[in-house]
Parts: C-alpha cells; sequence; structure tokens
C-alpha cells in the first residue's frame, strides 16, 4: 500500500512543479493570447542566474532565488518591451512567430555563458534525509517546491481576481480596443504578464534546478514539456494549470510505477499523459478549465 | 658597374623569392572537418571534445610533428542536427578534406552511405556498434556501447555475491540508447550469468521514485546506465534520498549503479553531487583525477592553450585529443611512407594500426587497434567509482569476453 501512497506523493509533487512551471505560459497567454514559445528559456535563465548569485557572488541561496525571480522579473519585462511591444494588435501568429525567434536569441545568448555547455548543481541548502512516513518519503527539495507551487499560484489567483492590474489583464485578455477604451494600457498590462511570467519562471527553474541539476537542455525542454499541462487545463486557467498539473504528474508516475516494466510495456510514463490528454480533449476541446467564447456576429 | 651591381641584387631577389616560393610549395596543408555539437543538445560533451581536437591539431602544427605540413582541421558547429551536420560534411568535401571527424549517433547513422560513397575515413564521437554494420570507412575510437556495456556486465556477474545477479538497463530513449541492450541479451543467451530484468527508457522525469521503487520490489541489485548524465543524476539523487544506493559493490538490498562513457565523468558529479558517491563507470580514457604520463600531458596542452579546469579535466577533452592524435599520427605515417596524403592511403594506413603498429594516444587506457574487420579503436576499458567526490580506478583495464563470443 505504501507503493501506492509513494506514487501518489510523488504524482502531487511533479504534477505541482508542472504548474508552477506552466503558469508563466498561462499568465502571458491569459493576458495576450498569445503561447509563448520562449518560456523554457526563461526558465533556464532563471536558474543560471539563482546559481551565479548563490557559486559566484557568493550570496545566500535563498536571497539568490529571490533576486533571480526578480531580475527574470524585470528580462521578461524588458523582452516584451523590446520584441513585442511593437506587435500590439499585429495577428496573434505573428505574436507566435517573434516568441519562437525569440527563443532562438535567448538560446543564442547562453551559449555564450558557460551554462550553455557546461552542467553545474546548487549547493545543498536542504537536509538531504527525506521526510519519511509509513514508507512514503519526500525529499526537502520537493516539498519547498510543492509549497512554493502553491504559495505562488495562490498569490497569482488572487492577483487576477482581486486586484485592479489583476482584472484589467483579463480585461485586456477578454478585448483589448474595449480595455483600451476604459484607460487601461495594453502595453503596461502586457509587459506585467510577461514580467510575472518571467518571475513565475525563476521560481520554477531553480526548484526543477535544485532536482535535476543545471543542464541547459534540460531545463528549457520544460518549457514544452508543460504545453500539455496548459492545453489540458485550458490556456487562461490558472486553477486549470494546477489541476491539470496534478493530473499529468499522477497519470505519469502511476504509468510508471504499475505499467512500465510489465507486459512488455515501456515508457508508458510519458505517453500516457497525452493519450489522456487526447482523450480528455475529445469531450472538452477548451481544457478543462479554458473559457469556451462564443462570438457574435 | 652600377647597371651590373643592379643586374646582380635582382637577380638575387629573384633567387630569394623562387626559392621562398619553393618552400612554400614543399609545405603542404592537409585538411579535415570536424562537425559537432559546440552548442545544442549534449554540447557539455561537445565542448570540451572540440577544444581537445582544435588543441591538439595546434600542437601537432607548432611542434612540427608532421614537419612543415600543417593540418588545417575546420570546427563547425552542427548543433546537434543531422542535417546540418550533412552541410557541414558536403561542405568539408568541397574544399578537399583527407579525413573527416564526426560526432553524434544519429549524424553517423544518417551519413553512413554518404561516407561510403564518398571513401572517406571518418572517426565519429559515437561508439555506436552500429555505426559498423554495413559500412566500411567508420573507425570507433574506442569500445563500442555495446563493448562497454557488457563489459560492466561481465564485471557484474564476476563480483556478485550469489546468485544469478539482477540487473536493470536505463537508457537513452534512441538508437544511440538502444544499441547495447541487443548485445547485452545476445551475451546471456551465450552464457553470461546475469539477469535483465527490466529495459527503463528514460524520459524527462521529475521524480524516478516509482522507477526505483518498482525495480527494487524487482529484486534489482545492479543498473546500468547508457544515456548522458542529466538522466542519470536525476535518478541517482532520487535513488540517494530513498537510501537505496549500494555503498559498496553489489551491497545486498541495495542497488549498484554503473554507466558507460558519456554517462559519467565530472559532468555527473557536478549534476549530482554527493548523490554520485559510488557510481561505477566505465570508459577507455584516462581521468585526470588518477593521474599517470597521459593525463599529466592533457592538463599540460589545455595549459597552454589556456583552457580552463572544467576541459582540462573533462574526459571529452581527452577524446577530442585522442581522436586528434589518431588522425595526425595516421597522416604522419603515410608521409613516412612517401605516400600522397589522401583519402585512400589514410584509409589503408588506419586498416594496418594494428599488431606492431598499433598506436598509443596518451589519453586512453590501452592502443589502438584497427584493421579491416576491426574498426573498434581502443578495446580497453577502466571501471572507475566515485569515491570522495572524484572518480577512482577500480581494478585494472579490461576488455569483454562475451562481445567476442556473439560477433
Amino acid at each position: 500500500m505504501s507503493y501506492f501512497f509513494q506514487i501518489v506523493v510523488s504524482g502531487i509533487v511533479v504534477g505541482s512543479i508542472y504548474a508552477l512551471a506552466a503558469l508563466g505560459l498561462v499568465l502571458v497567454y491569459k493576458s495576450s493570447r498569445v503561447a509563448n514559445f520562449a518560456h523554457g528559456q526563461l526558465i533556464a535563465a532563471g536558474a543560471f542566474i539563482a546559481y551565479a548569485l548563490t557559486v559566484w557572488a557568493k550570496i545566500p541561496v535563498f536571497f539568490s532565488f529571490i533576486i533571480s525571480m526578480g531580475a527574470t522579473f524585470f528580462l521578461a519585462m524588458s523582452v516584451e518591451k523590446i520584441f513585442l511591444r511593437r506587435l500590439i494588435g499585429e495577428p496573434i501568429i505573428s505574436v507566435i512567430m517573434v516568441t519562437i525567434g525569440l527563443a532562438s536569441i535567448l538560446d543564442g545568448l547562453i551559449y555564450l555563458t558557460p551554462f550553455g555547455s557546461e552542467n553545474f548543481s546548487f549547493p545543498a541548502f536542504l537536509p538531504h534525509t527525506p521526510l519519511s512516513y509509513g514508507g512514503v518519503s519526500i525529499s526537502w527539495t520537493q516539498l519547498v517546491g510543492v509549497i512554493v507551487t502553491m504559495v505562488l499560484i495562490g498569490g497569482f489567483s488572487w492577483f487576477f481576481k482581486k486586484s485592479t492590474v489583476g482584472i484589467s489583464m483579463r480585461a485586456v485578455s477578454d478585448d483589448q480596443f474595449a480595455a483600451m477604451s476604459v484607460g487601461i494600457s495594453v502595453q503596461t498590462v502586457f509587459g506585467l504578464a510577461w514580467a510575472t511570467a518571467g518571475l513565475s519562471a525563476a521560481a520554477a527553474g531553480c526548484i526543477i534546478g535544485n532536482i535535476t541539476g543545471l543542464n541547459f537542455d534540460t531545463l528549457h525542454a520544460f518549457g514544452v514539456v508543460v504545453f500539455p499541462v496548459v492545453i489540458l487545463g485550458g490556456l487562461d486557467s490558472i486553477l486549470g494549470a494546477v489541476v491539470a498539473g496534478i493530473i499529468m504528474g499522477l497519470i505519469q508516475q502511476f504509468a510508471s510505477g504499475y505499467l512500465d516494466g510489465n507486459w512488455g510495456l515501456n515508457g508508458t510514463g510519458e505517453v500516457m499523459p497525452y493519450v489522456i490528454l487526447l482523450i480528455i480533449l475529445l469531450f472538452k476541446p477548451h481544457g478543462l478549465f479554458g473559457i469556451h467564447e462564443i462570438e457574435r456576429v | 658597374m652600377e647597371i651590373r651591381n643592379r643586374a646582380f641584387q635582382i637577380t638575387a631577389m629573384l633567387i630569394m623569392v623562387a626559392l621562398a616560393f619553393t618552400c612554400q610549395v614543399h609545405a603542404k596543408e592537409y585538411k579535415l572537418g570536424l562537425s559537432l555539437a559546440i552548442t545544442g543538445p549534449t554540447s557539455d560533451a561537445g565542448n570540451p571534445y572540440a577544444k581537445g581536437v582544435e588543441d591538439y591539431f595546434n600542437f601537432a602544427n607548432e611542434t612540427k610533428i608532421l614537419g612543415k605540413d600543417t593540418i588545417h582541421c575546420s570546427i563547425r558547429d552542427d548543433q546537434y542536427k543531422t542535417s546540418v551536420t550533412k552541410r557541414n560534411f558536403e561542405e568539408f568535401l568541397d574544399d578537399g578534406i583527407v579525413l573527416y571527424l564526426n560526432y553524434s549517433t544519429g549524424s553517423t547513422l544518417g551519413l553512413k552511405k554518404d561516407f561510403e560513397e564518398e571513401e572517406i575515413a571518418v572517426i565519429p564521437a559515437s561508439f555506436h556498434a552500429g555505426n559498423l554494420v554495413d559500412s566500411n570507412y567508420i573507425f570507433l575510437p574506442i569500445a563500442s556501447y555495446s563493448e562497454q556495456v557488457v563489459s560492466l556486465a561481465e564485471y557484474i556477474a564476476v563480483h556478485n555475491k550469489g546468485d544469478k545477479a539482477k540487473v536493470a538497463m536505463f537508457i537513452h530513449p534512441s538508437a544511440f540508447g538502444r544499441g547495447p541492450v541487443e548485445d547485452a541479451e545476445k551475451s546471456i543467451a551465450a552464457g553470461l550469468n546475469i539477469e535483465i530484468v527490466e529495459v527503463v527508457e528514460h524520459g524527462k522525469d521529475l521524480d524516478s521514485t516509482a522507477m526505483l521503487k518498482r525495480l527494487m520490489s524487482k529484486g534489482v541489485q545492479y543498473v546500468i546506465c547508457h544515456t548522458v548524465q542529466s538522466p542519470v543524476a536525476a535518478m541517482i539523487k532520487d535513488a540517494s534520498r530513498l537510501g537505496i544506493v549500494a555503498e559498496s559493490f553489489g551491497q545486498e538490498g541495495k542497488i549498484t549503479f554503473m554507466g558507460a562513457h558519456y554517462t559519467g565523468g565530472n559532468d555527473l558529479i557536478a549534476l549530482a553531487g554527493k548523490a554520485a558517491e559510488n557510481f561505477y563507470w566505465t570508459t577507455s580514457y584516462n581521468i585526470t583525477s588518477e593521474k599517470n604520463d597521459g593525463t599529466e600531458k592533457q592538463l599540460a596542452l589545455a595549459k597552454m592553450y589556456n583552457r580552463d579546469d572544467k576541459a582540462a579535466n573533462s574526459h571529452n577533452y581527452a577524446n577530442g585529443i585522442m581522436v586528434a592524435q589518431v588522425a595526425t599520427e595516421v597522416i604522419r605515417r603515410v608521409k613516412e611512407k612517401g605516400l600522397k596524403i589522401n583519402r585512400e592511403n589514410l584509409y589503408k594506413e588506419l586498416n594496418a594500426m594494428n599488431g606492431a603498429n598499433a598506436y598509443t594516444p596518451y589519453t586512453t587506457v590501452g592502443p589502438v587497434t584497427y584493421s579491416a574487420t576491426d574498426r573498434a579503436g581502443v578495446d580497453m576499458l577502466q571501471i572507475y567509482s566515485v569515491k570522495d567526490g572524484v572518480f577512482r580506478k577500480v581494478g585494472q583495464p579490461i576488455t569483454s569476453e562475451f562481445m567476442k563470443k556473439i560477433k
């Protein structure tokens, strides 16, 4: 039975981290209807900045993470200002293409640094001995990852529902011209959406980097790995990202735990989330919590 | 008188120019090409590899290993994309290369037919045994991945306490990863006393707990990894957290983790930290944490060309040096015989690199031996294990017995 519960715990842990990594995609989509293909690069950048501050600048790791989130906040905001602001009002596909180009530019810039082709790991700052109860264990890194995810997701949910800026962002997402007509600065909203996406990406990068080590290929791949999570949850739903993340994490862990290695099956942990995604999308094409928009013409 | 002086001066000048020109004509430049991932996936291996190749060729030119002749090796980044590798290779051919150095398994398999058509000898950084199938022109620098994995399996069979050892394989989901599985299974069929309980093709796993607990429940004692460092690091971190990593080889009730060339080295320690402790790894290269003449030369070369410590101590830097050494040596031998340096003669000379003509680069644990029927270079493998944060030698170099049986 402990095996079952271990898989549940692992699934929730992995799912939470997926949700955090997916959050940035949701934030950008929620305000601008753009799928950001450079999200993985922001995840990697956040992790590398935190590492550089911790190891090279000798700043305590906790503060490094906070500063890294701040730095990535401004990095993403600058990226939006330089590359994307002039595309406001242009077809969405143009903006998406720019994010693909942006991914290449960020790749190139990271390859100019040692992080592009070397491996690193954060110095250990949490207890090595995991928390164990009844045969189920969770590492401190994972636990901190889950807590940070929940805090950030809770914070962003509140921000979008209750704060004036959050409501402005939702209004821009709904209709840019209508939002402008009531005095909302679309430019500021887009910048803020990218900035908050950068912040959440840095948090995800720091957590993933602590788990896997700092390898650029591994880190930026998470920008793509979490796409199914965002699609399943509904592209513009923060709650959807959380629920879909945890569903994906659980499916992955259960498939790996119960299917792999039996009946000649292998690698189902990678495939099953996509199979379930396809099945769910057959019945709910907008994802679990996505908004089904009806346009009157 | 003045006219005669001027005529003499002009004649002397013409003679000097002619002499200089003649010298230039005699000093030849041999063109080689290397296409690899300096950026992009696997660039953590490709980057130091490129540095090793570049530094050794510079060293060979500066120390006049080929006399006045020099080697010009064009090194181009292909970002691990076979289409780019192909384009680079074609441009190298247009430049008139006489030997080609390739990198990945995918591109080596993809361009195999091109190498045959062009009749050009190729030394890749991929040690995939499948590279040699239906190929006459590919020369693996060291023992194939299959040989590495089977050697590790043989080591398990010999050193396991108790009955037949239960082994799982943890592999990359690609031709590169899957290659050695079949040879391991053939070796078992030929009498190798281990049982492969499961073959796990990994993904981008953030938590390997379920997989590790499943392996434990199946009684797995050893995991042989054949992939790159990052997924191995993530897995052994989880194993360390679960307290299931064997502290000594084959410790009962625990799992001993092992891996082939690209799973180990300093990069694994950089990624996994303390969790890398007691990881067993095999390669044909000397490593700088076990000092000898070869590693001293490797470090001196890195110092000469201002490489940082990370590159200098990388086994992939050693890998690059070794490939460049083989290329230089084969050119030197052809030249020594007074033959023209061209694709055909270099190919013949590589095939003759055996017996008394075997060549021992300073970065490997054994000699390079090629022949018309054996195009895997260094057959010897050294097993290393992480102790106190560095890889240490375990015993003497070995060769696989079962690979000879199943060939």
